[in-house]
């Protein structure tokens, strides 16, 4: 490599200049864009290199497990930096997501040794770790001899440390006492409104602010936009269906999934709060939903805002980001809100999907392993990540303070930095944290869908399904 | 002598035609899908009118697929690869245990045969989740993980049953005394196997391999939990297409068109044998 391209470069990763000084300067010598990103890249991580032994495991080989995602995309399109930097070979299985956990859950409990290293949601440590089938990555992030000194884990967002850790207690506290890191946060979702600005602006409505307004404002688009219903949400038989929108709303009037009640599990979704914010979400789905929305899941509601088959989302903002381009019949003309659903609330209370990595127990590489974890969670692959490609939302104070990500998205994207800095603060999981987690949330959705079916009264439906719950926990001896 | 009606023929016709219908305009609407974008497709309402496009197919060919979240590679063709290879493999493998078996069943009463046939076809009756676990451990073990030979292996738990009860019944319906007067003619069994027995049940023998290959081409758990992607047949590959940034609509109704033909093809070659072939081994005389 040329030596004058590279002392540049490497002057800009040691912040010896600014990016508007690197870019005139790199014109000055030529440098295609291409080029650049290369020599950016290869300087950040040289500066990454610096002070830490990167080379450990060099001629070891790492095989990952992942879901099909943009998270995954920017990580492979950047993996040559990691490659070069440690000497270690990194092969990849991906998979799409509708069969992705099905996947994780056979390697894990046939104990193969396949896989170092795989994608995962923080929900499915809940079944993962107990198990024994995930190292705590405590073990790691705490070693010095393992951790690269500029890792700085503590750049990464509290509430994401925190909702990726538990003591294998059930209802115990996510990152309370006793904590294990089942899971090293990779990137994130929130639940706020995504909307259609078109379709707003010829109704002359503003953005719901709260669950009245947004069951005022769906019903309207529905009565006056001429084809396209008021809002999207899901609500296929899954506990897919109950994270998003649903359970951010329902923590903000108070609801919560499970009670403490002499040390067991009890469920708390016949509670009033419960019943009443129910009955309202129901009734939004009723006059205002799609009209399959039984069958509803992820790709379903955002398909429906990219085509402007629907007015407005309630569920992940990163949902109508991706819908906001491509070949969307909608793209560019997606807005976004952030919503807090109680008026009475102080703070929305956004309910997050964390994409994360987790290190297969069973691993005969763990250390390795260890080493693309830390780079692929690093700040430095985060900011890649952010300008270049789409790994958004960043887990990563840092990358959230870069201003050449912010701009990017300012200018593409209304309102989305907007919508996630009013909802961040008090966006985790809320969820309590058990092993029945799936069972149980996806029964939650089936008594959801009876109840917007009229085939049970939304009081009745939810002191059946709490009797359902209370049984089950009961026999589970939880 | 034909006692039909003008009447009754148009009736029988417009029924016939709406029976058509019902069945076939999923798969010609399929059809017109892979001819278009994403944006047509999700027309609001749809139209049978668009300006046909070859993008889809190009993406699947050339293995690029673009999304919104950008350029993404995929591997259908070897998907579609992978799945002639397994399900070829696996019928043939198959019919060279199969047939024999079958032939053995049908001529010989011996102890615990039936028990043995029985248990045989009792593969078919358990959820493949039930045993890919274990199976899963053990292949780990015998280092069959992840291979095409193990693949292979674990797909006889769909083909040989099928095989053998179908072409069991088969020969079964075959009259032994034409094998009996060619022996008498001084010729082994082994000789009556190959020149008598296989030739006559041909058409089963046909059916039975075509019902196998369908069955085998279906399949998508196996290979999901048994393999990693590189071995992953068409039916875990189209799945590709629904990615969390949108589901590409245009490129799974081309995945569907370019999957279903090798076996549509294979079935209306086959058609003849197929129902000759299920009938008459179905039928006791």
């Amino acid at each position: 490599m040329y030596s004058r391209e590279q002392d540049l470069f490497k002057s800009y990763a040691a912040q010896k200049m600014s990016r508007r000084e690197l870019i005139e300067k790199s014109l000055k010598l030529g440098i295609a864009a291409g080029t650049a990103n290369f020599l950016l890249n290869s300087a950040s991580t040289a500066a990454m290199a610096a002070d830490f032994d990167w080379m450990k495991h060099k001629g070891k080989s790492v095989k990952l497990l992942l879901n099909k995602h943009p998270y995954a995309d920017a990580m492979i399109a950047n993996i040559d930096n990691f490659k070069a930097m440690t000497g270690v070979d990194v092969t990849y299985d991906i998979f799409p997501e509708d069969v992705y956990f099905d996947k994780v859950t056979a390697a894990l409990s046939s104990k193969s040794s396949q896989y170092d290293a795989f994608m995962t949601g923080a929900y499915q440590t809940w079944q993962y770790g107990p198990a024994g089938w995930i190292a705590d990555m405590n073990e790691y992030i705490g070693d010095p001899e393992k951790t690269n000194p500029n890792y700085n884990w503590d750049d990464v967002l509290p509430g994401l440390r925190a909702s990726t850790a538990w003591s294998g207690v059930p209802g115990a506290e996510l990152g309370g006492a006793d904590s294990k890191q089942w899971c090293i946060p990779w990137g994130f979702e929130l639940n706020n409104v995504a909307y259609n600005r078109k379709i707003f602006d010829k109704l002359g409505l503003a953005p719901p602010e709260n669950m009245a307004d947004m069951m005022e404002v769906a019903a309207k688009i529905t009565k006056d936009a001429g084809g396209p219903y008021g809002i999207g949400v899901r609500g296929s038989r899954s506990w897919a269906t109950i994270h998003p929108g649903f359970l951010s709303a329902y923590t903000n009037f108070g609801g919560k999934d499970l009670k403490q009640d002499g040390g067991k599990l009890r469920a708390a979704m016949d509670s009033a709060e419960s019943k009443a914010f129910t009955a309202q979400w129901v009734k939004m789905i009723q006059d205002s939903g799609p009209k399959d929305w039984a069958t509803y899941t992820w790709y379903q509601v955002g398909t429906d805002l990219g085509a402007g088959a629907s007015g407005m989302i309630y569920d992940a903002d990163i949902l109508g980001y991706f819908m906001n381009g491509g070949d969307n019949k909608e793209a560019g003309n997606l807005a976004y809100a952030s919503f807090k659903a109680n008026p009475d609330a102080a703070t929305p209370t956004s309910n997050v999907w964390i994409w994360s990595l987790a290190m297969s127990n069973f691993s005969k590489e763990k250390d390795a392993a260890w080493y693309f974890m830390q780079w692929a969670s690093s700040a430095d692959h985060g900011l890649f990540g952010a300008r270049k490609m789409d790994f958004v939302n960043p887990v990563r104070g840092a990358v959230w303070k870069d201003q050449e990500f912010r701009d990017r998205i300012a200018q593409s994207y209304p309102g989305y930095i907007e919508q996630y800095e009013a909802s961040a603060p008090d966006a985790k999981i809320y969820f309590t944290p058990q092993p029945l987690f799936s069972t149980l949330t996806t029964e939650w959705a089936a008594g959801l869908q009876k109840m917007v079916t009229k085939e049970v009264p939304v009081d009745e439906g939810l002191d059946q399904l709490a009797e359902s719950v209370n049984r089950q926990l009961k026999s589970a001896g939880l | 002598m034909n006692h039909t009606s003008t009447a009754e023929r148009i009736i029988r016709g417009l029924l016939l035609t709406l029976v058509l219908l019902f069945f076939l305009f999923p798969i010609f609407w399929i059809f017109l899908m892979s001819f278009q974008t994403n944006e047509d497709i999700l027309r609001i309402p749809p139209s049978l009118f668009f300006t046909p496009t070859l993008e889809n197919y190009v993406a699947l060919i050339s293995g690029r697929l673009s999304t919104v979240a950008g350029d993404l590679d995929i591997a259908f063709m070897r998907n579609l690869w992978n799945s002639v290879l397994l399900s070829s493999l696996s019928v043939g493998v198959a019919l060279i245990l199969g047939v024999p078996a079958a032939y053995a069943f049908a001529r010989f009463k011996f102890r615990l045969g039936e028990n043995i046939a029985f248990t045989l076809l009792s593969f078919r009756f358990a959820p493949p989740l039930l045993v890919l676990l274990p199976l899963s451990l053990y292949f780990s073990e015998l280092g069959l993980s992840d291979t095409y030979l193990g693949l292979v292996w674990v797909y006889q738990l769909i083909a040989l049953p099928l095989i053998l009860w179908i072409v069991r019944g088969y020969f079964e319906d075959i009259s032994p005394d034409i094998e009996n007067a060619y022996r008498i003619d001084g010729h082994s069994w082994a000789k009556t196997f190959r020149k008598i027995a296989i030739p006559l049940a041909r058409p089963g023998i046909a059916a039975a391999s075509l019902l196998a290959f369908i069955f085998c081409w279906n399949n998508f758990v196996f290979a999901l939990v048994l393999a990693s992607a590189d071995k992953q047949p068409v039916t875990v590959g189209a799945l590709a297409f629904v990615t969390a940034s949108g589901i590409q609509y245009g490129q799974v109704a081309a995945a569907i068109v370019l999957s279903v033909t090798p076996t549509l093809l294979l079935a209306l070659y086959a058609q003849r044998y197929l129902v000759e072939g299920l009938s008459l081994g179905a039928v006791k005389g």
